[in-house]
């Protein structure tokens, strides 16, 4: 699904250049749970930038579903995310004067589908994520993790394969944070690549592969991973 | 002092105060350059034209039919002019002074045609024209009823006396006292000869924007061509009054006659200059609405700059940063941009001025128009920005610590 | 896409409605100045008659001062005016002056009043185009007959007939009888391009008669009359005879080989005058066309021109004002268009939706400068006054409103290009993280 082969992105100014990841090589299978720990500044955003086609990168490879997305355009690479990629962030990032269906819809406009095609799938999103009934509530009528919700909706309508998310629970309290992992546990479960950026030790523990990156590197790695195998077996 | 990070923190945001910048040399060279129009205009409007303008209106008579005897029918009406309570003096007058339309002619101190001559403006009136127009005779003597003269043809004039302004007097006479010039003659074109007998203070031509505005003749003839204006003045107070009663008592005079074009020389003067006062009104328009809009603009970026510096602010405040001394901080960034903005804004505003000088005919601008133009700017930009910096200096210092 | 995006720019305007109502107001103030004064230069610095302005002449005799340096006389003398009108070597040629009289009305209630004539020659009407209500201009028999004939304009005919069709009918002017023949319908060339230096903006003459009889009936002249030398002797033959100027002289030539065979005749005439001892200067004799006349002529007031930079600089400045606040305004929004790209949004589809974002401010600032402008103009004819100048011709047409829109919608996109660049060149991934 993901294959980065010793990805470097350095940036520079006229002082200094900052190794923001250095000779990063990491494999994500389909179906996989990666949750990415490490302190602030070690290149965990780097790297979730770099998996989401936000950024590019300095030097090395990166295969997306079997592309190779180095050489591709903005136009390219706005199609891959569109269709394959799904973000979910920790600040919600909802559009604030759209209601909840038009942020839903968002994705599916950019995709160029016909309003006939985008309604029933934006209500399933919705009802998926339990919000079906507030369809046309704007994001700050709805409490934090309500809000988080639209954001998942929003990731999932287009049905990508793979899940970004950059510590959604950041801003939510624990028991909001429990719901919205159930939520992504379950999407999981249902065949979706999740990757998920967090600094919440609990999270990571519980995820079946953990990595933790220090200084642009991936310094530890656990995981059972018997468990991605028997994930595709879900699917 | 902390000039120079203030300074170089706006090196960063240079787009945000070349904008400002721009906005405030373009509204100075604007303003400026208006606001001299303005005045230039408000100078020529003030210049006094001699008359007792407040007083005095004006009336054309016209007859028609082969009955119709003017020099009977203008005396008649003068004299029972004259007679009416209210009325102060009359007389018959072949242009109004500032209306934009007369007569001028060419006068020499020799008798040769090839010779440059000194153009003035040329009034026919009677010997009641002086005390009509309420001018001020300063040397010599009025005409006399013997001097009148009837002209039946058009051509420089009939009459051999004349009273001068005393701008002729000085256009002719070079440095000569109005008193020493009584008794001099002036030749006419086609060489006939008219005599000074008196000089008054100012009469202005019929033409404001002409050269020779100040430089008038008025001659003791009466044009027999079936057309006679009439200028009347009345007792202070009187005028809009009388003004009803002369338009009836000459209608109801004749049935072969023709009255029309009354008016007041205020209205006259007003008609005149309608483009001039037109144009000084639209100017303070364009003068107030750019003030307004480029505090708008200025309010509009301060406080989009601030915003974004919310937590910058913020920061200083936690860093023990006096409420003051954050006003003083955005204040001072304003400064900067200002002057930045009118030492442009002085270079356009001398172009301008010299674009207009050069195409429009018009006199050079003062040289403290620029510097009192670029201080107005700079104050008009410190109260733009002191609302917004004063909501700035109002940031708590706990935003540094939010994250949201 | 057109419309999602445009309900976007709504939604976007509702966000911010006081940033977005101070660049929709900035937009309106700055092309309302622009289009007041545009409007003014369109209508009083317009060819007034657009169809044949290149085929109609002015004609220049430069008869003036030998001692002095001013500029040619602007009319001819009568000699000139004859000459040429006799000679009739254009293909259409009118002398035209204007004269004062009295009309005398036949209906007893109404008292004899004055009015502005026009003397001139047949070729007045077809030559200028001039539409007629009822009726039709003088035949060319009639100019040499001296035919007791006459031609009323519209308000006239009003005011003598009640507007009813009055051909046949006579009038009583300057004490005998002229019988009508035909009556304009409105005829307001802006600027009067036919007679400019008796004022470009006055309304047309009421009454128009056959031009010798200006002369032979010793009409009183109306207009003004410029004489550089003393009148040689007494009486009205001594005024014909003088090198006073007094008479506009108009020809319709239809192509380039006319003009100069007309100028031609022109330089050949005056080179004959010069043996009878007139014409001191050097030959200065030209034919101006209709535009070229009006520029000679300054007849656009140097206040339009004043006005124009003032209203072109105080544009600039609302429009400078639009993008600092189009910029403040986008880059608030970096998280949301960050948001977008995340979603799939590539950079041409957020510039499109910006740009129509800015199209929208535009267009509103268009409309809400429409009113104003029409307000503004209102407010300038009040300054300008009816009684002084006429100004109904004051007015937004259609291709005004049109340019007015446009000109709106088109500046505001172009001071939205950086701020729009700017906002479709963040770095997504920045905006995302941080709020």
């Amino acid at each position: 699904m993901l294959e980065m082969i010793d990805i470097c992105k350095v940036y520079r100014t006229d002082l200094v250049q900052t190794h923001a990841l250095r000779d990063f090589s990491l494999s994500v299978q389909e179906g996989e749970f990666v949750t990415i720990t490490g302190p602030s500044g070690c290149g965990k955003t780097t790297f979730l930038n770099i998996a989401g086609l936000l950024e590019t990168y300095t030097s090395g490879s990166y295969q997306l579903d079997g592309v190779e997305v180095s050489q591709l355009n903005d136009f390219k690479r706005a199609r891959l995310r569109n269709e394959k990629i799904g973000f979910i962030f920790q600040s919600f990032n909802l559009m604030p004067d759209l209601n909840l269906f038009d942020n839903v819809d968002v994705p599916l406009r950019y995709r160029g589908l016909k309003a006939s095609e985008r309604k029933p799938l934006i209500e399933k999103a919705l009802e998926s994520v339990g919000l079906a009934g507030r369809m046309k509530h704007l994001p700050s009528q709805l409490s934090g993790g309500q809000q988080q919700r639209v954001a998942i909706a929003r990731a999932l309508v287009g049905s990508p394969r793979f899940l970004l998310a950059d510590e959604p629970t950041g801003n939510l309290d624990s028991n909001t944070a429990r719901g919205v992992m159930e939520l992504l546990q379950e999407i999981n479960e249902l065949g979706t690549t999740i990757v998920m950026v967090t600094h919440d030790q609990e999270l990571a523990r519980e995820s079946r592969r953990n990595i933790h990156i220090l200084d642009g590197q991936i310094h530890e790695e656990n995981g059972r991973g018997e468990m991605s195998s028997s994930a595709s077996a879900v699917a | 002092m902390e000039i120079g990070p203030i300074f170089r923190a706006l090196l960063r945001n240079k787009l945000g105060a070349l904008l400002i910048a721009l906005q405030i040399a373009f509204t100075m060279t604007v303003i400026i350059n208006a606001v001299f129009i303005i005045n230039e205009r408000n100078r020529l409007m003030a210049r006094p034209s001699g008359l007792d303008e407040s007083n005095l209106f004006h009336i054309t008579v016209i007859g028609f039919g082969d009955d119709y005897n003017e020099e009977i029918v203008a005396a008649d009406d003068l004299a029972m002019l004259r007679q009416t309570p209210g009325i102060v003096d009359a007389t018959v007058i072949n242009a109004i002074p500032v209306s934009g339309g007369g007569s001028s002619t060419g006068v020499r101190l020799i008798n040769d045609e090839t010779s440059p001559s000194t153009g003035t403006a040329i009034y026919r009136l009677d010997e009641h024209g002086l005390n009509t127009l309420n001018l001020d005779l300063i040397a010599g003597e009025n005409f006399t009823a013997t001097d009148m003269r009837l002209r039946y043809e058009s051509g420089p004039t009939e009459a051999d006396k004349a009273v001068v302004t005393r701008a002729l007097v000085e256009s002719l006479f070079d440095g000569m006292a109005p008193a020493d010039v009584l008794g001099e003659v002036m030749y006419m074109p086609g060489g006939d000869v008219v005599q000074i007998v008196g000089v008054v203070d100012r009469l202005q031509a019929p033409w404001p924007t002409s050269q020779l505005v100040e430089r008038s003749m008025l001659v003791p003839e009466n044009y027999i061509d079936s057309f006679s204006r009439y200028m009347i003045r009345t007792e202070p107070g009187q005028r809009d009054r009388m003004m009803a009663e002369v338009e009836r008592m000459l209608v109801e005079r004749g049935q072969d006659r023709v009255v029309r074009d009354m008016e007041a020389m205020e209205v006259t003067r007003a008609n005149t200059y309608r483009v001039d006062s037109a144009l000084t009104t639209i100017l303070r328009v364009v003068v107030a609405t750019l003030i307004v809009i480029n505090c708008m603009g200025i309010v509009g970026l301060a406080v989009f700059s601030i915003n974004r510096r919310k937590k910058q602010i913020g920061t200083r405040r936690a860093l023990g940063a006096t409420r003051p001394e954050i006003l003083r901080y955005f204040l001072l960034e304003n400064l900067f941009i200002t002057i930045a903005g009118v030492a442009l804004g002085a270079v356009l505003t001398i172009a301008l001025s010299i674009v207009l000088t050069t195409n429009f005919n018009m006199p050079t601008m003062a040289w403290y128009y620029t510097p009192l133009g670029a201080l107005l700017l700079i104050l008009v930009g410190q109260l733009s920005a002191l609302g917004p910096s004063a909501r700035a200096a109002g940031t708590e210092p706990a935003i540094a610590t939010r994250s949201v | 896409m057109f419309f999602y995006y445009l309900r976007l720019a709504a939604l976007s305007y509702r966000r911010n409605p006081i940033l977005s109502s101070l660049m929709v107001l900035a937009v309106a103030v700055g092309i309302a100045a622009y289009m007041i004064v545009f409007t003014l230069n369109y209508t009083m610095g317009g060819d007034p008659i657009p169809h044949k302005s290149s085929q109609l002449f002015a004609v220049q005799l430069d008869n003036w001062d030998p001692n002095t340096d001013s500029d040619p006389p602007q009319q001819l003398t009568y000699t000139d005016a004859m000459a040429l009108q006799q000679a009739g070597r254009a293909w259409r040629q009118t002398a035209s002056s204007k004269f004062s009289g009295i009309v005398e009305p036949d209906n007893p209630e109404l008292r004899p009043f004055m009015f502005i004539g026009r003397g001139a020659y047949a070729d007045f009407f077809p030559m200028f185009d001039v539409p007629f209500q009822y009726g039709s201009g003088w035949s060319a028999d009639a100019d040499a007959n001296l035919e007791q004939v006459t031609v009323l304009s519209r308000d006239l005919n009003e005011r003598l007939f009640g507007g009813a069709n009055s051909v046949g009918e006579t009038i009583t002017m300057d004490g005998t009888q002229w019988q009508v023949i035909g009556v304009l319908d409105r005829w307001d060339p802006v600027p009067k391009f036919y007679d400019v230096n008796n004022g470009p903006f006055d309304s047309g003459e009421e009454l128009y008669i056959p031009w010798g009889h200006v002369v032979a009936r010793e009409l009183p002249r109306s207009g003004n009359t410029n004489c550089w030398t003393a009148i040689g002797g007494s009486g009205f033959q001594a005024f014909l005879n003088s090198e006073c100027v007094w008479i506009q002289y108009w020809v319709e030539l239809r192509d380039a080989n006319e003009e100069a065979e007309y100028l031609d005749f022109i330089n050949g005439y005056v080179q004959e005058q010069k043996t009878l001892g007139r014409f001191g200067r050097p030959l200065n004799n030209a034919l101006y066309d209709v535009n070229e006349w009006l520029l000679k002529e300054e007849v656009l007031p140097d206040e339009t021109s004043i006005l124009s930079m003032l209203a072109a600089m105080l544009l600039a400045v609302c429009l400078l004002n639009t993008i600092g606040l189009l910029l403040a305004k986008f880059l608030g929004k970096s998280a949301e268009i960050g948001a977008r790209q995340a979603l799939g949004a590539h950079k041409g589809s957020l510039f499109i939706q910006h740009m129509i974002e800015a199209g929208f401010i535009g267009l509103l600032g268009g409309l809400l400068g429409l009113l104003l402008a029409h307000y503004g103009l209102e407010g300038v004819k009040i300054l300008l006054g009816n009684e002084l100048m006429m100004t109904d011709w004051i007015q937004l047409n259609v291709p005004i409103v049109i340019t007015t829109i446009a000109l709106a919608i088109v500046s505001t996109v172009i001071a939205g290009l950086y701020p729009i660049w700017r906002a479709c060149n963040i770095n997504p991934a920045i905006h995302l993280k941080t709020q």
